[in-house]
């Protein structure tokens, strides 16, 4: 009972590595490939599969547990975890999700490139995370970096030249760092960095949805703080926040002393090495009202959507036309990277657009210092696989207007576009929460560290016509 | 002379220059080898194999470790490599770790296909169960547990209970997995392996305790007796526990309170909750904040099937935040949502605006928000969610769009407040040229008229009436048969009722109800064949309502047109159909029947009014049918989410009418909280901000004693040098410390167990920690998880402990005698 294992797949659907599995059979794992392949197949897009397919007991008398697959697609690569037995399907996405973090941790991307290159880094980390029993053994990365080296140049130029390094680093001399000696589960011994330094970055993600008479249906703002750590040592920080009323529904590392943060909300941690994410939040505007359950109040939480769109969607026989206007309501922040999208249903074709750049925003000079005048930086692209036609606008000065004009044409009588325009943008050097950082205390330590925090927030908006 | 030497000496250069050129070429070849890829051991060709044994037998570690690359290249692309097993195995002992590490994975592949030939290295593992780097024991026993040979079932047992009792945690936590592998193996050793297990729950380290739950689940999951003692304790360690061993142990908590535990009550005059019980429920609340949905899950669990109502609510925040952490996660949690929304609504009514659709949900998302979103259709936001189902009935998803256009049926039947505005929605929808959705609400509008109608009060039929005649004359526009075949019923059913004000109709039939039959008619031979059941019996029921009919005339032409096509009809069900009505009309108009055996038919003619009553009456009002799940689906089970409940999902045990006496929850461990007062008031003496920051700390990692390694010289040294040391040692080495801590303390005991030493490290630490009280710096550095007073004051506990070992000298390994030795500080 448990997790039986993993297999990844390549974006062929070709499993390129699998777990060793406990099991009575081996058809077992070739089965749930098998499953996922054939759902693949049948799916006209990748949506509308079931994240957890079910399988019927293979073989009723040998077996008699029906089990089911749970998969993630990531990248080029697609994981599939098999259960049986009666299991939380959470726990498997759970695990997965561990597994592709540390593998991103051990090799920077994740493609079946790397995994290919690396091939014996993942099968040791195979055994390490996971017993063979369906359990998750190790999974803290800071641990798992003492019993499983990643890949470095370093490491394959001595095993080129014959030195051995790993047995002297793990058996002989340096057991002071060896694996499990560290009495923090999450951070190693004996760390040292010439420059001590950490940072802050305050991600925020916008959703919402907006109607077609242009009000907010519903918005949510959920936030995470992602850290990189470099300092010696085992520095106890305290980070306090100026405003920490704004964050609901925290979650926390397993570093963070959750009654501190109770208390008096400040995050008391000792982090580990490198980067992590130290907790994400929801953004409440009304926190500062008594009682967040009331549902009065959840009409006050609706969170300015930093973009207006005018849309303008004539459907007739066989085609239809379209008018779309977007405007930026920011007055000081450029909306960066947007990505415009409007799904045009099955058998569209025939697309033909115009772009324009409307009145506002004339004389701003964006980040980069050249004048964002004209069409430029706009594109325009369609997908017929998806019937996805993409506007990208590469930066949408404060207050300033773009539009896209064109047509389309359907092989069906009626044409379907989706209901909802969705609209991505990021804002650097922005937070919809104005979350702010009162100070950083490291104790336990001599050194001052070098501390650094920036905020980015991005965006969806689904805008209905 | 010397032009000769100089001559000899650029010859040597030069060829020496060449040799270092050619050495430094070939191992840069190498190099570049290895560092394009690893994936070349995938991609290399079979014909490679024939080296590998040569290689695995070479002197060679760089030969060896290809060759252990290469077979796991081989393994991964689903060849049987069992062959070089022997080769392989030679190699168990190389002291090279990463060769080691391969084999151990190979080892592990191939113990339970080739049981027989993995005996050979049992010798090799034991060996390395003894290995000093915890690594190399926990491999060893992973090893060891996975050779299927019942043969070797003592050694298991034997070696696990070696490794229960390993100083390394992590080895405690491998032996601890090992031990439901070894039951499957072979269960006549469950008496020892309990004991293994008994042993293993009195573990101090947060680090194993969560695979003593797996263990204990697999093994003797009846054995809940074992657990009493320790209840209290495993609650309170709870927040220390990694994350996946906080889901084992919260199930088996909470299986030990719906066993053990006194139900609670909520009563007017206050409510009723166990101490103990509450203990749990406390101490698994901060769960609520892990970023681990299968950790919230299992906490969820926890209030769910063992907390109050009342408390229900602190998990609905938690929840609503798993929606958007992954579309995975997502689509298991709705699942979960559905089943709790289906008992009690009000905990999400609040925030239903988390449930709206976006439009990149996938499409199990979509239905099932739809799912929520009527559950937690209220009077009071009725209006938005409706709105809601209106949009979403525009999806590109076509099973979206049936399923919220039935949604909005639901609504109107859910507050019938809504309906004049969700009937006008789905008139609205019937003008649409999407297929779908006019099919869809067609059918939805037949349930909601036929509703209507049947509840009949005046002013409602009105409108469902209108209704009728506005669908009857849209008929050429709706397509979908079904939707048709439903039009048309409606239209035979409802052609009576005609009210003055719909005017037009002479008696008993509407004027639109004779359109239709001459319209379907005419396209009857093209009509799918539900259809055409439903125009044979629309013509009939015609004929019966118009007696003295304008229409009549017409009618009955219409009407020998239909049944005469369709009694040639090519299909089965048609024919009988029409054969069946027409001679249910014998009586009435005997023209439609076959005229050859008129006169020879017998048995009974119906009436006028009979074959009426035969034809309207005693139709069954449709209910659109809810969402079958069902009722006993348990929160956190595959099959809340495959929607198929299989034998083998776990039954949550019913409250007992009394919980067991809680006075067998006492256990050594609590006793000393009795001393609480006076821990306290050492308390502000030991004192300083440190230990106020330690003591505010609540995930600390002091006083895990087998986690914390302290320094060499723990014992003996002053306050100070403690403190000053301890902070160097955080490195220490932990073998090294418990040789020294040993011969310190001139314990000659060979044969102690290491268990043992484990206690005395964390009395060790414990005493030390209290003596070095005033460095602050070391004190919230060892972070004495304090803020629970218990844990602090456990290291009181252990200093007495201590005292009375020292007293004593004697040893305490299990359970008996450590009981034994808590009635000893009680005598005090």
């Amino acid at each position: 009972m448990g997790l039986d294992g993993i297999i990844i797949l390549d974006n062929m659907g070709r499993p390129i590595i699998q777990s060793g599995f406990r099991s009575s059979s081996t058809a077992y794992p070739l089965l749930h490939i098998d499953t996922v392949n054939k759902a693949l197949q049948k799916a006209a897009s990748p949506k509308e599969i079931d994240p957890v397919l079910y399988i019927a007991p293979y073989n009723t008398a040998d077996d008699p547990k029906p089990s089911a697959c749970c998969h993630v697609e990531c990248g080029d690569i697609r994981m599939l975890c098999p259960i049986s037995g009666d299991v939380d399907p959470l726990t498997a996405f759970a695990f997965m999700q561990t597994f592709i973090d540390i593998l991103r941790e051990y090799f920077g991307t994740l493609s079946v490139a790397t995994l290919r290159d690396n091939f014996d880094v993942v099968y040791q980390l195979f055994e390490e995370t996971l017993d063979a029993g369906g359990h998750p053994l190790t999974t803290s990365s800071n641990a798992l970096r003492d019993i499983v080296l990643p890949p470095s140049l370093l490491n394959k130029l001595l095993n080129v030249t014959g030195a051995n390094l790993t047995s002297t680093m793990n058996s002989g001399l340096g057991h002071a760092s060896g694996p499990f000696s560290s009495p923090i589960p999450w951070r190693k011994a004996g760390i040292r960095h010439a420059n001590n330094e950490i940072y802050f970055d305050i991600c925020e993600e916008l959703k919402a949805i907006v109607n077609k008479h242009g009000t907010t249906v519903t918005s949510i703002v959920r936030g995470k703080v992602e850290a990189n750590s470099k300092l010696s040592g085992t520095p106890d920080c305290l980070l306090t926040f100026t405003n920490s009323k704004v964050l609901s529904d925290c979650a926390f590392h397993p570093c963070v002393r959750l009654q501190r943060w109770t208390r008096d909300r400040a995050l008391s941690f000792v982090p580990p090495d490198g980067r992590f994410t130290l907790f994400d939040y929801r953004y409440s505007p009304s926190a500062i009202m008594a009682n967040p359950n009331d549902a009065a109040i959840s009409a006050r939480d609706n969170v300015a959507i930093p973009l207006a769109l005018k849309t303008n969607i004539d459907a007739e026989d066989n085609g239809a036309s379209f008018d779309v206007t977007l405007s930026s309501r920011l007055s000081t922040h450029a909306l960066e990277n947007v990505e415009v999208e409007l799904c045009l249903g099955q058998g569209a074709g025939g697309i033909k657009c115009a772009l324009s750049r409307g009145l506002g925003g004339g004389g701003f000079i964006n980040a980069s210092g050249r004048s964002a005048e004209g069409t430029a930086g706009a594109s325009w692209s369609y997908d017929s696989e998806t019937t996805v036609l993409q506007w990208r606008i590469a930066i949408v000065p404060p207050s300033s207007s773009w539009s896209l004009r064109g047509s389309f044409t359907t092989s069906a009588r009626v044409p379907r576009p989706a209901h909802a325009i969705v609209v991505r943008f990021e804002i650097s050097s922005h937070t919809f929460s104005a979350l702010k950082v009162d100070q950083l205390k490291v104790t336990q330590e001599q050194y001052k560290p070098y501390k650094g925090v920036r905020g980015r927030s991005s965006g969806v908006v689904e805008w209905r016509w | 002379m010397s032009a000769e030497y100089l001559n000899t000496l650029t010859e040597n250069a030069s060829r020496l220059g060449m040799r270092l050129q050619e050495t430094l070429s070939e191992h840069t070849r190498d190099l570049a080898l290895t560092r394009s890829s690893a994936a070349i051991y995938l991609d290399g060709a079979d014909d490679k194999k024939r080296n590998i044994r040569k290689q695995l037998d070479s002197n060679s570690d760089r030969e060896k470790l290809d060759a252990m690359k290469r077979l796991i290249a081989l393994i991964s692309k689903g060849r049987n490599v069992s062959e070089y097993f022997a080769q392989v195995v030679k190699n168990v002992a190389s002291q090279n770790l990463e060769i080691r590490k391969l084999v151990y994975i190979y080892l592990l592949r191939y113990a339970e296909q080739e049981p027989d030939l993995a005996l050979l290295s049992i010798n090799t593992f034991q060996k390395d169960l003894t290995d000093s780097n915890p690594l190399i024991r926990a491999m060893a026993l992973r090893v060891l547990s996975g050779i299927r040979v019942p043969m070797i079932g003592s050694i298991v047992v034997l070696a696990i209970k070696k490794c229960a009792a390993d100083v390394s945690p992590y080895v405690r936590k491998v032996a601890a997995l090992a031990i439901p592998k070894c039951y499957e193996l072979d269960n006549s050793h469950l008496p020892s392996l309990i004991e293994i297990i008994t042993t293993l729950l009195q573990d101090r380290s947060p680090l194993s305790i969560g695979s003593v739950a797996v263990a204990f689940e697999a093994v003797c999951p009846t054995r809940l007796d074992l657990i009493h003692q320790r209840y209290r304790r495993l609650c309170k360690v709870l927040l220390d526990v990694d994350e996946w061993g906080q889901v084992e142990l919260l199930n088996l908590l909470l299986r030990y309170a719906r066993t053990m535990l006194p139900r609670p009550m909520t009563k007017p005059e206050g409510n009723e909750i166990d101490s103990d019980l509450k203990l749990l429920l406390d101490s698994c609340e901060p769960l609520f904040q892990s970023r681990n949905p299968a950790v919230v899950l299992a906490a969820t669990r926890v209030f769910w099937y063992a907390g109050l109502p009342s408390m229900h609510i602190k998990f609905a925040g938690p929840l609503l935040r798993l929606l958007h952490t992954s579309k995975e996660v997502e689509r298991v949690v709705l699942s979960y949502l559905l089943v709790i929304t289906r008992v009690e609504t009000t905990l999400f009514t609040p925030h239903y605006k988390q449930f709206f659709l976006f439009s990149d949900d996938t499409r199990q998302v979509k239905t099932q928000k739809i799912k929520v979103l009527l559950r937690l259709l209220t009077f009071d936001n009725h209006q938005a969610i409706l709105r809601e189902f209106i949009d979403c009935a525009d999806d590109v998803d076509d099973q979206v769009v049936s399923d919220s256009i039935h949604a909005i049926g639901r609504c109107a039947n859910l507050v019938p407040e809504s309906t004049q505005q969700c009937l006008s929605a789905l008139v609205t929808m019937i003008k649409s040229n999407n297929d779908v959705m006019v099919s869809n609400a067609v059918l939805v509008i037949k349930n909601l008229v036929q509703g209507q109608l049947s509840s009949s009060t005046t002013h409602r039929s009105t409108s469902s009436i209108s209704i009728i005649s506005h669908l009857a004359r849209k008929i050429d526009s709706i397509r979908h048969p079904a939707a048709r075949a439903c039009v048309i019923w409606l239209v035979g059913q409802y052609c009576s009722i005609t009210e003055s004000s719909a005017g037009g109709g002479s008696e008993g039939i509407a004027d639109w109800a004779p359109d239709v039959l001459r319209k379907s008619a005419k396209s009857f031979i093209q009509e799918d064949v539900i259809v055409k059941l439903q125009i044979i019996i629309l013509a009939a029921k015609l004929l019966v309502m118009s007696t003295q009919s304008t229409y009549s005339k017409t009618l009955e032409l219409l009407s020998s047109y239909v049944f005469s096509l369709a009694r040639y009809d090519p299909n089965n069900d048609v024919r009988d159909r029409a054969r069946m009505i027409a001679s249910l009309l014998a009586g009435v108009y005997p023209s439609l029947g076959d005229e050859q055996n008129l006169e020879e038919r017998k048995g009974v003619v119906l009436r006028r009014e009979q074959v009426k009553v035969v034809l309207f009456n005693g139709k069954a009002e449709a209910v659109d049918v809810d969402e079958k799940d069902e009722p006993n689906v348990l929160l956190g089970s595959l099959s809340a989410i495959t929607g198929r409940s299989s034998l083998t999902d776990r039954i949550l045990p019913e409250w007992l009418e009394k919980g067991v006496g809680s006075s067998l929850r006492d256990s050594p461990d609590d006793v000393p909280v009795v001393v609480v007062p006076t821990a306290f008031g050492s308390g502000p003496g030991r004192g300083g901000p440190g230990s106020v920051a330690g003591g505010q700390s609540k995930r600390g990692f002091g006083n895990q004693p087998d986690v914390l390694a302290p320094s060499g010289s723990s014992s003996g040294s002053g306050p100070g040098g403690a403190g000053a040391k301890k902070a160097n040692g955080w490195t220490a080495d932990l073998d090294k410390f418990y040789e020294e801590s040993s011969s310190e303390e001139e314990d000659d005991e060979e044969d102690e167990d290491e268990e043992d030493e484990d206690e005395e490290e964390g009395e060790e630490e414990g005493s030390e920690e209290s003596e070095s009280g005033s460095g602050e710096e070391d004190e919230s550095n060892s972070g004495s998880r304090g803020g629970s007073d218990g844990e602090k004051v456990k290291s009181e506990e252990d200093e007495e402990s201590h005292d009375n070992t020292t007293r004593t000298g004697t040893g305490h390994t299990t359970s008996p005698r450590q009981e034994a030795y808590a009635e000893n500080i009680w005598d005090k």
